[in-house]
């Protein structure tokens, strides 16, 4: 324990980045059970690997690099190959031709939507947000969740995923637009 | 002149950083002009205020059970 780096302190990792990681499965596997195990898996494997840590990273870079091997081992063991096929799926690129048409007008203009406030008194608008937000393309929930959760900064969350800035605000835009679609369809309309 | 496709991703933008002031400039003339975007920008808003809303995060938190739990097989390795 004294040999390695000052600055790693595994002890601290549960604390400082479990819910991070733990947040981060639930988005992929959505069973508090298996996203639990997935992050002690991942702790103790990073703990045990702790000295390959190359230090060119964050600490939670690292960690969800680990955790994304994890989760998908755990899609291998259940044969969820669609799953996969789910994770690697290039959706950054695809275009916006949901919501806007050729001339880059909306399809569906937007109208104004009632007060926060008195929304979010509502259990069913917290219901209907959950499920808005597992409805997410992968890619899509986690810059949303990494952003407006975590307080992540874009630099960061498009180092996570390895794209550019630009494809990083175009992602975040359609996780926001489908969001607002989703929120409109199931509980203003 | 921006196009709402573009404009409405530049508001997106606006809420994760700090925009050029030319980008700004262009959106703030397109959202004076078009009440779309202007509703869009203030959707925006509503989302933003929604995840930010202490509520919905406690669903993507370890509970203390689980935190004891994984702590303890830590301490075990």
């Amino acid at each position: 324990m004294t040999s390695e780096k000052p600055a790693l302190n595994p002890q601290t990792w549960l604390e400082q980045h479990g819910d991070y990681l733990f947040g981060y499965a639930m988005l992929k596997i959505k069973d508090t059970h298996i996203a639990e195990d997935l992050v002690q898996e991942t702790l103790l494997a990073a703990i045990a690997a702790k000295d390959s840590f190359a230090g060119q990273s964050s600490v939670r870079t690292w960690l969800i690099g680990i955790l994304k091997h994890k989760i998908i081992d755990h899609f291998r063991r259940q044969n969820r190959t669609i799953a996969i096929d789910d994770w690697v799926e290039n959706d950054e690129l695809a275009s916006l031709d949901r919501f806007f048409n050729a001339n880059g007008h909306w399809i569906q203009k937007p109208a104004a939507f009632p007060d926060p406030e008195s929304a979010f008194q509502h259990n069913e608008f917290w219901h209907v947000f959950q499920q808005c937000l597992a409805g997410l393309k992968p890619k899509q929930a986690e810059v949303f969740v990494s952003k407006e959760f975590y307080g992540l900064s874009n630099d960061e969350i498009c180092k996570h995923l390895s794209i550019t800035s630009t494809n990083c605000w175009v992602l975040m835009h359609r996780a926001r637009l489908s969001l607002i679609q989703c929120l409109k369809k199931n509980w203003i309309d | 002149m921006l196009n709402c496709n573009k404009a409405s991703l530049l508001a997106s933008r606006a809420l994760d950083e700090k925009l050029p002031f030319g980008s700004k400039f262009m959106l703030n003339l397109h959202l004076m002009l078009c009440r779309s975007c202007k509703n869009f920008a203030k959707q925006l808003a509503f989302l933003q205020a929604a995840a930010h809303h202490t509520r919905i995060n406690e669903h993507l938190k370890l509970s203390k059970k689980a935190k004891q739990r994984i702590s303890n097989a830590i301490k075990a390795k």
